[in-house]
């Protein structure tokens, strides 16, 4: 029978977790190895409906990998997870940088990465809510500068 | 504070502010600075600066340049030093000119590869016919707190400490008065560094490696240059760029580029009298290296790959060392358990800043000194050694097997772990010690032979009597006093 963790979310619920998957987060294989008693692992950073996004993707990444499944299959997987509401995704960064878990932040970080891609300054404004604060002719300074980029 | 002589927001170049600043400032200031970055960062500021760097890292050139058009803190954030100095390295590797930026740096790049009608040489040509191009300087500034952006530009021009030069406590000879017995007695066999004023004045590199000459001679041969190569000319363009952690030109193979450079130099008695790897001929691990950096440019704490001692020679410039015995880890210093990875700040005037000051504070005490041109320092194997450059510095370092370290050294290769050693095609690591070995065996002299045949037995005495006989059970039974 495999070792099972518990994990409990800053909004006090527990997740019980193999532990292969668990260990995805080098933060959370870290505390295991230090720690000698089988109590919950805290995660004071994490909330619970987060922390059931990272575990869905936890044990998807262990199975693909067990099951040899193909790159297109795990890409399939990848592209419909990340399709969340921006404030959830942002939350999902956070909790991947703070449990450590390469695979997910370089996932996250790309899928932002994609969201600005192609776009004009006034369209990446608008997706993230950002205010011009530069003057007319600040902008037109600030165009100029980046020229060389689109042409 | 080292940052004498510069304001906090003289330090970045669009004003942006450390985060300590706001304990200082009119409250009034403080808002409006925290609102800007708010309102200019939008949603992503729920990414805090490191994550949103980190974005930005997987954006495109072109996207970088549509995001410093949305606002004033965005700008700050997406024009950033070292966002674009990755770009340039990734995109060209070391074919660039420095353009009073990185950002600038990869524009004129860029434009450069646009107008290159495919025929290489006229499109050098040109290349080097015009100046570097001005790139438009706007007064577009952004004040807003951020460390992360902050920090290394003011590594970059923190100005040095005096006390941090002051101490000079590495042994030192005068050449010409030392003998090699001498300097193995006194110095290689019990495993101590010793500075050797004058060692290498009288070669003609010391004489004739101006920048000037170097640039005239081989200014379009291509150097090692953070890994990447690199006309010499072009490096020189990095004179402008004032950078946290300087690249650095490092080149193992120099000696085969241009043999007119070694002839300029002649090893030392006291190094070249066995240099065992030698014995190898061609399947020799790199062992010399030119080595050209700016002020402040350098190598953070480090111990020599294969357990080599070195040796390395000031022909222009001054270097700063400071060097711990092996046993005893530098502050600041996080090796992993088997030696072969090291965690540290590679910024060298980050470490003196935070770090130098506990550098006293153990019962072992560094040992430290300032290499002037003609001097050469002798770096025992194992020794944690750290060099910064005080001003631009041109020199040579070679590293060597000896029969002083020369059980070490089988030893370290016998682990064939790969991390621990060096210079070779990883291809061919695993077999660096059999090679090493067998080069060994045609070895006239008695005293080689006898190490290496006394640790073989020993091996084979304490050898597990498993199948798989662990080549690892066997080393781990000898105790590394460099590891």
């Amino acid at each position: 029978m495999a070792n099972t963790i518990t994990l409990r979310s800053s909004d006090d619920e527990t997740f019980e977790v193999e532990e292969e998957v668990a260990f995805l987060s080098e933060t959370i294989r870290s505390i295991i190895e230090d720690t000698e008693n089988d109590a919950a692992v805290p995660l004071p950073n994490v909330s619970a409906k987060i922390l059931s996004k990272v575990i869905e993707f936890s044990k998807f990444q262990v199975k693909a990998k067990k099951e040899n499944e193909s790159e297109a299959k795990i890409k399939e997987f990848n592209n419909e997870f990340v399709k969340v509401d921006q404030a959830t995704l942002f939350e999902i960064i956070l909790a991947a940088n703070y449990l450590n878990m390469k695979g997910l932040l370089d996932l996250t970080c790309m899928t932002v990465a994609n969201m600005m891609k192609g776009k004009t300054p006034e369209e990446i404004r608008k997706t993230f809510n950002i205010k011009n604060d530069f003057t007319a002719e600040e902008e037109e300074e600030v165009r100029k500068e980046n020229q060389w980029a689109f042409d | 504070s080292s940052t004498r002589g510069h304001m906090s927001s003289e330090i970045h170049p669009l004003g942006v502010r450390p985060s300590g600043n706001a304990l200082t400032s009119l409250r009034e200031d403080v808002e409006r600075r925290v609102r800007t970055k708010e309102q200019g960062l939008g949603a992503l500021a729920a990414l805090g600066d490191t994550l949103l760097l980190r974005v930005l890292e997987s954006c495109a050139p072109r996207t970088l340049a549509a995001l410093a058009q949305t606002s004033k803190a965005m700008r700050a954030f997406a024009t950033h030093a070292d966002v674009w100095k990755a770009a340039v390295l990734e995109t060209f590797g070391g074919r660039f000119r420095y353009d009073a930026s990185w950002f600038g740096t990869f524009a004129t790049a860029a434009e450069r590869e646009r107008r290159r009608d495919g025929d290489d040489v006229h499109a050098s040509k040109r290349a080097k016919a015009e100046p570097a191009m001005a790139r438009p300087r706007t007064s577009v500034s952004a004040e807003i707190y951020s460390d992360a952006l902050h920090q290394r530009y003011m590594c970059a021009s923190m100005e040095l400490e005096a006390e941090w030069l002051e101490v000079s406590t590495v042994p030192e000879e005068t050449s010409g008065e030392l003998s090699v017995r001498d300097f193995v007695a006194k110095y290689e066999a019990p495993n101590v560094p010793v500075v050797i004023r004058g060692a290498a004045k009288d070669w003609r590199a010391t004489q004739t490696w101006t920048r000037e000459s170097l640039v005239e001679k081989f200014g379009d041969v291509d150097f090692v240059v953070g890994g990447y190569d690199m006309k010499l000319d072009d490096f020189f363009t990095l004179d402008a760029c004032e950078d946290d952690v300087p690249l650095y030109l490092f080149d193992p193979n120099f000696g085969e580029k241009v043999p007119e450079l070694v002839s300029d130099y002649d090893v030392p008695e006291y190094f070249a009298k066995d240099d065992l790897f030698s014995l190898m001929g061609a399947d020799r691990p790199h062992y010399r290296w030119l080595i050209v950096g700016a002020a402040r440019s350098g190598s953070s704490f480090h111990k020599d790959p294969n357990a080599t001692s070195a040796w390395n020679a000031v022909i222009t410039g001054r270097k700063k060392w400071v060097m711990f015995p092996p046993h005893v880890n530098p502050p600041g210093v996080h090796p992993s358990e088997d030696g072969a990875h090291v965690a540290a700040p590679l910024s060298l005037v980050e470490w003196f800043s935070n770090f130098y000051q506990y550098a006293y504070d153990g019962d072992v005490k560094p040992l430290e000194c300032i290499c002037e041109p003609g001097d050469i320092l002798f770096v025992p194997s194992g020794w944690w050694h750290m060099a910064l450059n005080l001003e631009e510095c041109v020199a040579i370092t070679q590293n060597f097997v000896s029969k002083a370290n020369l059980r070490k050294v089988i030893a370290v290769l016998d682990t064939k772990c790969e991390a621990l050693l060096s210079g070779l095609d990883k291809s061919r690591r695993g077999s660096l010690g059999e090679l090493f070995n067998e080069a060994l065996k045609s070895s006239p002299d008695d005293e080689v032979q006898s190490i290496l045949t006394e640790y073989q037995s020993k091996k084979a005495a304490k050898a597990k009597p498993s199948a798989l006989g662990d080549a690892f059970a066997a080393g781990a039974s000898f105790s590394f006093s460099f590891v």
